[in-house]
């Protein structure tokens, strides 16, 4: 009863202390307006995008080097410029980018992101810089059977899951199914595995994948829309007036020399054509071995750290004293109790109101904190393991408790326990690819640029599965090695 | 005799929730004795072994060790006292992740802080002793039940103990290899070693043993010397449990 209550109280502290953490924001943006004056103090202006979006913004493989460009990118450089700062281009998925805003941690978000009243609710937005227009990409073969929106009733259409496009086809196509997918790349490919009939987008990325692939081509819609739902609009933090009226300021240059058509998408295009210049997975390598690079540093330092917390709290949980048991128990079922992609959020997002932290760094705390949970109670069930009379004759020997542990019963619970640890290694592996959802450029990041910018499918995913298949049967033939190790005593 | 009694207890109780295991048991250990402890199973004789070096802690009563209160001691306080009163179990309770020369050393030079050379030199002479010096290298779980339970007892010789606890040492093995180890602790005996053994090798007591303590539900019933306690039980406690173990 009474662990139970401690249990309880251990639950509430940490409710209590991520209320107080999203509470923190509101008082954030709550400070009279000095967004100008802070960032030119810094010197920089934050840019959030998810580059998986051209011509929007994408990234581009030139001389070995990978930059993030596009026609918002041309834009937030023409912003940054104007202020006299230096633009910085942090990357993350979409869904991240408002939060992002919010915590701080970016200062403003271009992501072809259209000023929806609900958007409006929790950030700033600047004055419409592109009206970009609906279409629907459909299969070349269909173009008879599809001429216009009205043929699309009754038929199965996809779209990114939360984007305008998927409310409108549902709203004003008779009888549609919809199918909402995360990536531009997925929906394409379901359209031409004929899984869809039409894919919902922007006019210009429609275009951009109908000029790339022969096999689709681009129809028009015929909503009709107000500006507020289908231009795109730069977001900033709620209250940054002068942040904002410094955009505008920009944005209506870019507006009166018409630079958007006349030289940004150009540009744009020109590296499109790099990118699809050649689309062979071989020329996209660097942008696996970076994956790959990061996936093992955060696999690594997590699996390090993961141990050494898991030790600690396998002995806290093991322990006499009631509050160190209590503590330890409650850490490890919460974690156990909440979705790593949640924690990956939580750390790099709702920490970082106190302390602001890399993606990276946030991705491996969150990362090591949880397997630090999971390796505890793998550990725990190895001491559980090793018989009582190990430590009965040990402690006949006169031997300390300290001793016993680490010369006696760590030992062999190590051995009992290798196999169960390797999966949870190998599982770190895998798992550790939800921090892509922050920016970190793992493995699953870099797949899905490079699927955006070469706009092929299927072979990244495949080039990425044997990639992953290398890491982790590597990883099984060196625990192997040490299991063999082990085993000479018996 | 009393001045020079190593072991003392006095009044000693132990209770697991409502089993009274132990019964208020009165008893002393002297220099140089050696006690063999025979009695049904279940009857407390492990419970009262391991309550002498405090594996247990006594629900009651007092225990005395060179005249020192032990039952009172911290975990700490008690390393000090055990590390003079070896043990030797049943299982034999190796450690399988060391070698037989490993098992030997880590108490020495952790409690003992002696160097890995004289504790090595130490553990070599002690193995010798029982028969398996070139055993050193070996993996416990590579040697015979005899070899093992002989190792275990060099093992906690190799502390310098100055009483010797064996929990029925021979039970576990197989019956061709029980003369093997006997014969190590007989040896033991003869040199002085004060020891008390739970055991059921009569022929073993009878040799060896000063003193048979015959215990039964939770109390000693009966005690003398081999002879008295084998020849002649006077309770029928003992003379039941002593033709059955004759008859076996
Ligand atoms: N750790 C324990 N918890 C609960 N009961 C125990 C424990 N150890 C022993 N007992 C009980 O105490 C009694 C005596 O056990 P033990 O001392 O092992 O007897 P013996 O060694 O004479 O066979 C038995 O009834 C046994 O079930
Ligand atoms: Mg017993």
């Amino acid at each position: 009863m009474k662990e139970l209550k401690q249990l309880l109280i251990m639950m509430a502290m940490v409710i209590v202390g991520i209320t107080a953490m999203s509470m923190a924001p509101s008082s954030v943006h709550a400070a009279t307006d000095n967004s100008l004056a802070a960032v030119q103090k810094k010197g920089t202006l934050v840019l959030a995008t998810s580059p998986d979006y051209p011509p929007y913004e994408f990234q581009v493989n030139q001389k070995g080097k990978s930059k993030i460009v596009g026609m918002d990118v041309s834009i937030a450089k023409k912003i940054a410029k104007d202020i006299h700062v230096k633009l910085v281009i942090k990357s993350m998925t979409f869904d991240s980018l408002l939060v992002a805003l919010e915590t701080g941690k970016a200062d403003m978000v271009l992501g072809g992101m259209n000023p929806t009243p609900s958007r409006r609710q929790s950030v700033d937005f600047s004055d419409i810089y592109y009206m970009g227009g609906q279409d629907f990409l459909i299969n070349k073969a269909d173009a008879s059977k599809y001429p216009n929106q009205k043929s699309l009733a009754n038929q199965k259409i996809g779209a990114q899951t939360g984007t305008l496009q998927y409310n409108l086809a549902k709203k004003y196509i008779p009888g549609v199914t919809i199918k909402g997918m995360d990536k531009g790349t997925d929906l394409v490919l379901a359209l031409k595995t004929h899984k869809l009939e039409a894919v919902g987008m922007e006019k210009p990325t429609a275009e951009a994948y109908a000029k790339n692939d022969s096999s689709v081509i681009a129809i028009h819609s015929s909503y009709k829309l107000d500006k507020n739902s289908t231009g795109s609009a730069i977001a900033f933090r709620k209250g940054s007036d002068s942040l904002v009226a410094a955009a505008n300021k920009s944005i209506r240059e870019i507006k009166k020399d018409d630079l958007i058509n006349k030289v940004y998408l150009n540009q744009a295009g020109k590296y499109l054509k790099v990118n699809t210049a050649n689309t062979s997975m071989g020329h996209y390598w660097k942008y696996f071995a970076e994956g790959v690079e990061y996936t093992l540093i955060i696999a690594a330092v997590s699996g390090i750290i993961g141990v050494l917390l898991g030790v600690i709290l396998a002995l806290m949980r093991l322990a006499n004293n009631k509050l160190l048991k209590g503590i330890a128990v409650g850490y490890i079922e919460f974690v156990r109790g909440t979705p790593l992609m949640v924690q990956v959020l939580f750390v790099y997002f709702g920490v970082g109101v106190i302390i602001n932290l890399p993606a990276l760094v946030s991705g491996i705390i969150a990362v090591s904190l949880n397997s630090g949970a999971y390796i505890a109670e793998i550990i725990r069930g190895g001491i559980d393991s090793v018989s009582k009379g190990q430590d009965e004759a040990a402690k006949s020997l006169g031997l300390s408790k300290t001793d016993i542990m680490r010369s006696v019963i760590l030992p062999q619970a190590l051995k009992n326990i290798w196999p169960a640890l390797g999966n949870e290694f190998i599982s770190l592996i895998k798992e550790s690819s939800i921090v892509s959802i922050i920016g970190v450029t793992d493995l699953i990041y870099q797949l899905n640029i490079v699927r955006a910018d070469t706009y092929r499918g299927v072979m990244p995913v495949f080039v990425a599965m044997v990639l992953y298949f290398i890491l982790t049967f590597g990883l099984t033939r060196i625990l192997n090695h040490f299991e063999g190790r082990m085993q000479h005593d018996s | 005799m009393t001045h020079n009694a190593v072991i003392e207890v006095k009044d000693l109780a132990k209770k697991y929730g409502k089993n009274d295991v132990l019964k208020n048991i009165s008893e002393e250990v002297h220099d140089g004795q050696v006690i063999c402890v025979i009695g049904p199973s279940g009857a407390g004789k492990s419970t009262f072994l391991r309550c002498l070096n405090k594996l247990e802690s006594p629900t009651k009563g007092q225990i005395k060790f060179n005249g020192t209160e032990i039952t009172t001691l911290s975990e700490k306080e008690l390393s000090t006292v055990r590390e003079k009163m070896g043990m030797v179990f049943q299982n034999f309770n190796l450690f399988p992740n060391m070698t037989v020369i490993q098992n030997l050393v880590l108490a020495p030079i952790k409690v003992k802080k002696m160097s890995s050379q004289d504790a090595e030199k130490e553990a070599r002479s002690l193995l010798k002793r029982v028969g398996l010096e070139e055993k050193a290298n070996a993996y416990p779980d590579s040697l015979s039940g005899g070899q093992q339970q002989r190792v275990a007892i060099a093992r906690a010789l190799a502390m310098n103990p100055q009483v010797m606890l064996f929990d029925e040492p021979t039970s576990a093995l197989d019956p061709e290899m029980v003369g093997e180890v006997l014969a190590v602790m007989k040896e033991l005996a003869e040199e002085g070693m004060t020891m008390v053994v739970v055991t059921h090798e009569m022929g073993f007591a009878k040799q060896v043993a000063d003193e048979i303590w015959f215990m039964a539900d939770g109390y000693i019933q009966e005690q003398g010397t081999p002879t008295e306690v084998f020849d002649h039980p006077k309770t029928d406690r003992a003379k039941d449990f002593i033709s059955k173990i004759i008859n076996s």
